[in-house]
């Protein structure tokens, strides 16, 4: 099945390209071949893996009138030696992210759209083969809604199911007041989660469920300066809230954003319907609560934004706090970019790679520098991260990443850059990597987007 | 019974006007329209630069959407609840290309030549996400949550 979309998704995409030529649209292609080597085992010398993954992103939008049509998706040819994956030894894999056609109504910012949709509406979040529908309504009001097949993804190994059931539905009313308030309802409901068949060995203990949540989401500003934005979400297979995320901002200066965020969740009601997290032992305890408070500052001068920021973490596990900052400029009309950031975590052994153990911490310095410049020629760029253990992790007190690249705008439309990145860290000695770029980006008819 | 009669037949007449004059005002609401019609500048956007005080109606001030540090960082609220506003500007695509059931890699790589742009997962992320899993899972849980990503279940199951 892979294997056919994979061949079928970019030979649908390519053959829609000489309409482009007659009506308003786009073709966004990138082109990456990848090099690097691996290590098949931790034992030194027992052989090295030379992968070579040939991958090709492909997006068109088309449209004509009212009507449009949207597609993104990727394949991956394996040309090196064959790379294992949960499914085997695979060397074609693809996806189609989404892909649809849409009808834009002349009022009301109403659309239908019919296809493979992302659905991001309040508190719902979901890739859906099917339809969906808004429309702005009279005296403020507004509606959405959307039906159909769930996109299922691979399934846990060992298990005949990637947990998700058959078909989903779910939508959201809202209502706005004069460009101060926004509230939302919205809700999502997923056919009963799959059953394994008794006798099945499985790793799913069954402690995962179906897919059903509501929400209520809000965005107040009553001063110019003031903006409040958040949502909570409750479980109805639990009966339980699974998450409030909160966010105020006030802008008392032009150029001063300060910024104050609230999330709680409730480990077993917000991962309830996720195999993964929830029914395999991925997170041992799901009785846990979690609670972040954050706080930042930004402060523009002209084209420099300075940021600092504040993170505090209350597990049941334990607590943590991060801090740090970061500067960053835009000169020379955007044509030169760079910034400049440091941020510590402080946290204890309970949050360390291997946890609970003498002599381990979670705690860590992180630094990262770059900087790019693009003309309508060359474009380069250089990205320096680095972190710094409190504690040694697998024996290494740091792990840091160098990356490079350069590049050359052949065409107005194309363009060929290349990538090399070095580094060392605890799970590699030397991770060298490298990779060209070709991109190709064609826009037929007014207007833009990027 | 009688006057029961009589007040179910004026609820559906008022029912029928107010439907009536709902569809009547769906033409007074007007479309954003479907790209930005001005090249846009590289780099955040300030929104507020060109659309200054041109709030109407029920929409939100443009200032609102300013590409702030804080603006990237919590777009999720924005995302959720005025995806028309971010199609005016942006494609599908860009979404797309952190958030996917399936990725075919870190969005990082795909984009090394634009340090600038909020990337998920830079530099030794395979280390830092014992870490940072542990200290908020439902940051993870946000992208990968029931995506089953294959580089999870290789360890996670």
């Amino acid at each position: 099945m892979k294997k056919m979309l994979c061949r079928l998704v970019p030979a649908i995409l390519i053959a829609g390209l000489p309409a482009l030529a007659f009506a308003e649209g786009s073709v966004d292609s990138t082109t990456i071949m990848r090099f690097q080597q691996e290590a098949q085992s931790p034992v030194p010398d027992s052989g090295t893996r030379g992968l070579a993954p040939l991958t090709e992103f492909l997006g068109v939008d088309y449209s004509s009138g009212n009507f449009s049509v949207h597609a993104y998706g990727w394949g991956t040819a394996q040309l090196g030696d064959p790379k294992p994956t949960t499914d085997g030894n695979e060397t074609l894999q693809g996806s189609l992210n989404y892909g649809y056609l849409q009808y834009r109504f002349d009022q009301a910012n109403a659309r239908a759209r019919a296809g493979r949709i992302f659905i991001n509406e309040g508190v719902v979040n979901e890739q859906v083969d099917g339809a969906s529908f808004r429309t702005d309504l009279p005296y403020g009001f507004g509606f959405s809604a959307f039906g159909g097949a769930t996109v299922h993804t691979i399934n846990i190994p060992h298990a005949n199911s990637d947990g998700k059931g058959d078909g989903i539905a779910g939508g959201r009313l809202n209502y706005r007041l004069a460009g101060k308030l926004e509230l939302g309802l919205s809700g999502v409901t997923e056919s009963k989660r799959p059953v394994q068949p008794t006798g099945t060995p499985t790793v799913l203990q069954g402690a995962y469920g179906s897919h059903r949540l509501i929400g209520a989401d809000v965005w107040l500003s009553p001063l110019n300066m003031v903006q409040l934005s958040g949502h909570s979400s409750y479980n109805t297979q639990t009966d339980r809230f699974a998450e409030h995320s909160y966010l105020l901002q006030l802008t008392p200066l032009k150029n001063l954003v300060l910024a104050g965020s609230y999330d709680h969740h409730r480990d077993r009601d917000y991962f309830y319907s996720s195999a993964l997290f929830s029914g395999t032992d991925f997170l041992k305890n799901l009785s846990q609560e979690s609670r972040v408070l954050g706080g930042s500052a930004t402060y523009t001068i002209q084209k420099v934004e300075i940021s600092c920021d504040f993170k505090d973490y209350r597990r049941d596990i334990g607590e943590a706090e991060r801090f740090g900052g970061e500067l960053r400029g835009y000169f020379a009309d955007n044509s030169v970019r760079s910034g400049f950031g440091y941020h510590y975590l402080r946290a204890g052994s309970e949050f360390a790679v291997v946890p609970n153990v003498p002599n381990t911490s979670g705690s860590f310095h992180e630094l990262r520098g770059w900087a790019m410049h693009e003309t309508k020629g060359y474009f380069a760029s250089l990205d320096l991260i680095g972190y710094l253990f409190d504690k040694p992790v697998e024996n290494r007190d740091s792990a840091w990443e160098a990356q490079g690249s350069l590049g050359y705008h052949l065409t107005t439309d194309l363009a060929l850059s290349g990538d090399l990145s070095y580094g060392q860290n605890p799970q590699y000695r030397d991770d060298f990597k490298g990779l060209v770029r070709l991109t190709y980006n064609l826009t037929a008819g007014k207007g833009a987007t990027k | 019974m009688r006057r029961c009669a009589h007040i179910k037949n004026f609820l559906a007449l008022a029912g029928l006007l107010l439907a009536v004059a709902a569809c009547a005002q769906f033409k007074g609401l007007p479309n954003l329209p479907s790209s930005h019609p001005e090249q846009l500048a590289a780099g955040p956007v300030s929104c507020a630069e060109c659309h200054e005080d041109q709030q109407k109606g029920t929409m939100k001030p443009f200032a609102a959407f300013n590409h702030t540090q804080t603006f990237i960082k919590n777009h999720r609220f924005y995302a959720a609840t005025d995806d028309v506003l971010c199609a005016t500007c942006h494609k599908t695509s860009f979404c797309a290309d952190c958030h996917s059931n399936l990725a075919a890699m870190k969005p990082s790589l795909k984009y090394g030549n634009r340090p600038d742009r909020m990337m998920p997962h830079r530099g030794d992320f395979l280390t830092l996400h014992k870490i940072e899993g542990k200290l908020d899972p439902a940051s993870c849980y946000r992208c990968h949550g029931r995506a089953n990503n294959e580089r999870c279940v290789v360890c996670h199951h």
